[in-house]
């Protein structure tokens, strides 16, 4: 495996992210729009916390994820959040009903774990790390509202980076790069748009394969059924590039209580990365059942 | 209300994110799985000097140790010695008359690349037949990429 990226410079990356996505002044860190999220209430903003729009909690976008692809929530400067991803790797489908009723569903089985933490570094921009124990892959990531859609923008654009790496982060390294698009559904729920591309998808050298790259297009949605029950899907169709097995697909069931978000969710992956993701499913019948555990610290 | 911005700066700001992304842009490299032959690649004359002429460090047989016709009738009426690329691309194999040796543009049609893998339908040994060790995985992925490429004589 190559090791072109080293340690010391995927944390210059990280450093780069988090001082680039610093907002171009002082002035323009304190305008924060007048209404709040979802068009729900209208709430003058107090001048000596220009943060408070972000500490609030978002009754339409609860998370800093749908399932694995990445949202638009915003983490105020200097908060934080810690999440626990876990995949069953059992799949669903292996054997009867009988069998998976032996098994627990998976519970008897082993799992791909990923632990999660991010920090808001400046108002809207955000780094994490994610370390899981597929490969022992470690991913650095960044994201940065550039255009809330809380500002009067009709969608909300965000920047989002991320490199993921093998082996502790020694080896197979896959960056990628893309936006999120999203829209909230009033007070109902939220619709996302991830163009994304992600380099080094596939495993073989790109002197025996045509495609190194994979270019995705992240499609996820989140709808409140309840005060603080939400149905969460999402699909990440590979558009171009290398697109071995099926495209990833998740769906999920949450709820929000306090600082804390638990989803049950159903994935034909047990991938949580982007690079991961751009690597697609096992197929389109195979589905693994998992839970991601969220709590904020803000 | 929008807040205002020096789209300038942000944008400058953006393209220093991407440019940074993009530097970290990465690929495996070839010698990583090519094993005792690191300088292996997917064109025939390398194929030629790696695999046909040289016995490699893991212990696999030169293909030409048998298949020549310096001093001997070439094994399986196969001649790698002097003309390798006639001898192999487009030309049916002598041991199973239906089977083509090399098939630019289908590897896995090739019969070369099924002698090589000693799949289950092929007519003698699996190559090479004093073998193992035979040729690794990563060996053969790199003819297989040549043929996919067209079997070009390069």
């Amino acid at each position: 495996m190559i090791n072109r990226l080293s340690p010391a410079l995927a944390l210059g990356l990280v450093l780069a992210l988090a001082t680039v996505a610093v907002p171009p002044n002082a002035r323009a860190a304190q305008e924060a729009p007048p209404t709040s999220n979802g068009g729900t209430t209208s709430t003058p903003v107090q001048e000596e916390d220009p943060d408070s729009l972000d500490r609030r909690p978002d009754p339409v976008q609860p998370d800093f994820t749908v399932v694995n692809l990445p949202t638009s929530l915003r983490l105020p400067r200097f908060g934080s959040a810690f999440r626990v991803t876990h995949r069953f790797s059992r799949s669903l489908g292996d054997g009867d009903f009988g069998d998976l009723l032996s098994d627990l569903f998976g519970l008897d089985n082993s799992a791909q774990i990923g632990l999660e933490y991010r920090f808001g570094v400046w108002r809207g921009a955000q780094v994490g790390i994610r370390r899981t124990n597929t490969e022992k892959t470690v991913e650095l990531f960044g994201t940065y509202d550039l255009l809330p859609e809380r500002d009067g923008w009709p969608v909300g654009l965000a920047l989002h980076a991320s490199v993921d790496g093998t082996n502790n982060f020694r080896d197979s390294y896959s960056p990628a790069l893309g936006i999120i698009l999203s829209r909230k559904l009033g007070r109902y729920g939220a619709l996302y748009v991830e163009p994304v591309w992600v380099n080094n998808t596939n495993p073989q050298p790109s002197e025996l394969v045509d495609d190194n790259d994979t270019f995705i297009i992240g499609v996820g949605g989140r709808f409140r059924v309840r005060p603080s029950v939400y149905v969460v899907g999402e699909i990440v169709p590979r558009v171009a590039g290398h697109d071995p097995g099926t495209h990833a697909g998740s769906f999920a069931i949450e709820k929000r209580v306090g600082g804390h978000v638990f989803q049950l969710n159903f994935s034909n992956t047990l991938g949580t990365t982007m690079g991961q993701l751009a690597r697609g499913g096992v197929s389109s019948d195979t589905w693994y059942l998992g839970f991601n555990i969220t709590r904020k610290f803000f | 209300m929008r807040s205002c911005r020096p789209w300038g700066a942000v944008l400058t700001r953006v393209v220093l994110v991407a440019i940074a992304v993009t530097a970290t842009a990465c690929d495996e490299q070839l010698s990583d799985i090519t094993g005792p032959t690191p300088s292996l690649e997917p064109t025939f004359s390398n194929i030629r000097e790696n695999i046909f002429e040289t016995t490699d460090s893991a212990g696999r047989t030169a293909c030409v140790a048998c298949h020549t016709s310096q001093g001997r009738p070439p094994a399986g009426g196969l001649d790698l010695s002097s003309d390798p690329y006639g001898a192999l691309v487009n030309r049916p194999s002598r041991q199973q008359e239906a089977a083509v040796q090399v098939i630019p543009g289908d590897p896995a049609g090739s019969y070369l690349i099924q002698k090589l893998q000693g799949t289950e339908d092929i007519a003698g040994f699996r190559m090479p037949r004093n073998g193992p060790p035979y040729l690794t995985e990563g060996q053969v992925l790199v003819i297989e990429r040549w043929i996919q490429l067209g079997a070009r004589n390069d």
